[in-house]
């Protein structure tokens, strides 16, 4: 479920009896996939495109914003 | 004859004879029942032991206790800035649960912000001039990387970099603090791992990861710290401290960047008023308090809804409150170490009793690193909130610096990189005068183990999870807000509810914002 990039090294993956002792008590639980999309180890591969924001650029805004006392639109 | 009770002078009650058993010892901030001498307070607080800890966390709540919440968050831009179109910049990252005893609402959250949100190929001159890495120098404690592009007063590093604040000396580095590394070889390219091998030479790449200690906006040049720099070598080894400096011609990225809510990372301790306090002894009482003794003069923040304090733990996801910062005197309130959002009340101010306690002290190591020239040896570790000459607060120190390996992480970080597979080595402040470590080990382990069973009972039998808070509509409360601030590194007032996306177990997305759900 990773961005425009595609690209998310995971370092581990559930096996089935760890998917499976996720069930938690009785009830009838249904599921299907990867339970943790991003993980603590994560690389994200975000490259934007020129004329797009990039999340650099947006958290420099944003810091540049509130120094001049603008908050978030 | 009935023996008479006392004297035969009379009834009076023989003098007591003082008995020191009864009196207790004195209780500790963060545990009980320990005369906090030097020693014991060295031990308490030593890497070895949080790392020690952490492997056990990890281990003991891995296979059980996965309260993970994958998100992917959307910078707000700020008001008048027109909205480009095609991919919004984003910051993706996880909130990992840690089940514990020690809070009201039975878990420590910690927070991820992945490798690779911020790159350096967006970076660029005035003149459109990608910032790779031109050259690199030296000195024994620090790399200057020089970024290609022409920079000069007039055209200095743009933000966050360097923000110009009017008569703010120096101005604003936002991203001082962060760890970089040299992991994208060519614009738009997908960051190296420690595996990439380079096709021209068919060995691996190899990288390094460092602190980001100071910024010289005007020459284009960042200051790496050395100490406790990791390099990823051509052998697939993670050394540190690094060999090599960065290397010319690939452009930074940041590294994984985390915080925690847990009361040792933030060095803060959080009452909740709560009426379901009855899961542990010691959260028997049910208002807040705070010892007089443990009253110390600092910043605080209150989260205010319209005004009106709102120390609620979760809010709808339409909500979203301001962070008010009350610290000390106004002057000290520099950013970006301090992030106030409405307003700064000044005048002394010290933690807000039955509220919080302890604030914003700050681990501080007397040392770089020993095998390079020119540090000094480890010494004491210490704390430090603000420092003081004359009765007067000549600053306030609320620096939140990441060394890698080096950091001051809490357990529940060192679990996460433990996971991630980054658990770094054994650090060298060994707890002294431990009578036996394997008996020590031993009581850890079966006490970890227990502790998580007991805590996740808790959770999900005797408490149901519907008392557990959960991002992100925690992300607010008083505790988790300058978390959040810390981990995303932007202004607390662009930590807006509506930005986040959450992906649920099957890795469908789902908006809070928009009143979805995720899956059952």
């Amino acid at each position: 479920m990773a961005q425009f990039g595609d690209v998310v090294s995971t370092n581990f993956i559930y096996s089935q009896e760890q998917i499976d002792t996720r069930i938690y008590g009785d009830s009838d639980i249904s599921y299907s996939g990867i339970p943790t999309v991003y993980h603590a180890g994560d690389v994200v591969h975000l490259p934007y495109a020129s004329g797009e924001t990039s999340t650099m650029e947006a958290i420099g805004l944003a810091w540049a914003a509130f120094t001049s006392g603008v908050g978030p639109e | 004859m009935a023996k008479k009770s006392g004297s035969s002078f009379g009834n009076f009650n023989k003098a007591e004879i003082f008995d020191p058993r009864p009196v207790k010892p004195i209780t500790t901030e963060f545990s009980k029942g320990s005369v906090p001498d030097s020693i014991y307070a060295v031990n308490r607080e030593s890497a070895w032991s949080r790392w020690r800890r952490g492997y056990e966390i990890a281990t003991a709540c891995f296979y059980d206790n996965s309260y993970d919440y994958p998100f992917t968050y959307r910078v707000p831009v700020p008001a008048g800035t027109p909205q480009t179109s095609g991919n919004p910049p984003t910051i993706p990252g996880v909130f990992k649960g840690f089940p514990t005893k020690n809070k009201e609402f039975g878990m420590h959250w910690a927070g991820v912000r992945v490798a690779g949100s911020l790159r350096f190929d967006n970076v660029r001159d005035s003149t459109g001039v990608r910032a790779s890495i031109a050259s690199v120098t030296e000195d024994a404690n620090y790399w200057y990387v020089k970024l290609t592009g022409t920079w000069s007063v007039s055209n200095p590093l743009p933000p966050p970099l360097y923000v110009a604040i009017p008569g703010v000396p120096g101005g604003l580095k936002a991203i001082n603090g962060e760890i970089l590394e040299d992991r994208i070889v060519s614009v738009g390219g997908v960051p190296i791992d420690r595996d990439t091998i380079d096709p021209a030479t068919q060995k691996r790449y190899g990288y390094v990861s460092a602190v980001l200690a100071d910024t010289d906006p005007f020459n284009g040049i960042l200051k790496l710290r050395k100490a406790g720099s990791v390099e990823a070598t051509p052998d697939r080894a993670l050394v540190t401290p690094a060999t090599r400096p960065p290397n010319v011609g690939r452009f930074l990225m940041t590294g994984t960047r985390y915080c925690c809510s847990c009361q040792d990372f933030n060095r803060r301790d959080y009452g909740f008023m709560s009426s379901l306090n009855k899961v542990s002894d010691s959260l028997k009482t049910k208002f807040p308090r705070t010892n007089v003794a443990s009253l110390k003069p600092g910043r605080y923040e209150i989260m205010t809804l319209g005004g009106v304090v709102d120390n609620n733990a979760m809010t709808s996801a339409n909500v979203n409150r301001d962070m008010r910062i009350v610290s000390p005197a106004p002057q000290y309130n520099v950013p970006p170490t301090v992030t106030p959002t409405v307003s700064t009340v000044p005048g002394a101010a010290r933690d807000r009793p039955g509220v919080f306690r302890d604030f914003g002290a700050m681990y501080l190591r007397n040392t770089s690193d020993p095998s390079i020239p020119g540090s000094r040896a480890e010494g004491m570790p210490s704390y430090e909130d603000y420092s003081a000459s004359g009765n007067v607060i000549t600053s306030l120190t609320d620096t939140w610096t990441p060394l890698l390996d080096e950091m001051r992480y809490c357990k529940h970080i060192y679990a996460m990189k433990y996971e991630e597979g980054v658990f770094p080595p054994e650090p060298s402040d060994f707890p002294v005068g431990i009578e036996s470590m394997a008996a020590w080990e031993q009581k850890l382990v079966e006490e970890t183990e227990k502790d998580q069973t007991e805590a996740r009972a808790a959770n999900l039998q005797r408490r149901s999870l519907s008392t557990m808070d959960v991002p992100p509509y925690n992300c607010q409360a008083p505790m988790m807000m300058p978390m959040m601030q810390k981990l995303f590194n932007i202004p607390s007032t662009f930590v807006k509810m509506n930005g986040f996306t959450m992906i649920d177990k099957n890795g469908t997305k789902y908006i809070p914002a928009s009143g979805e759900r995720p899956s059952v």
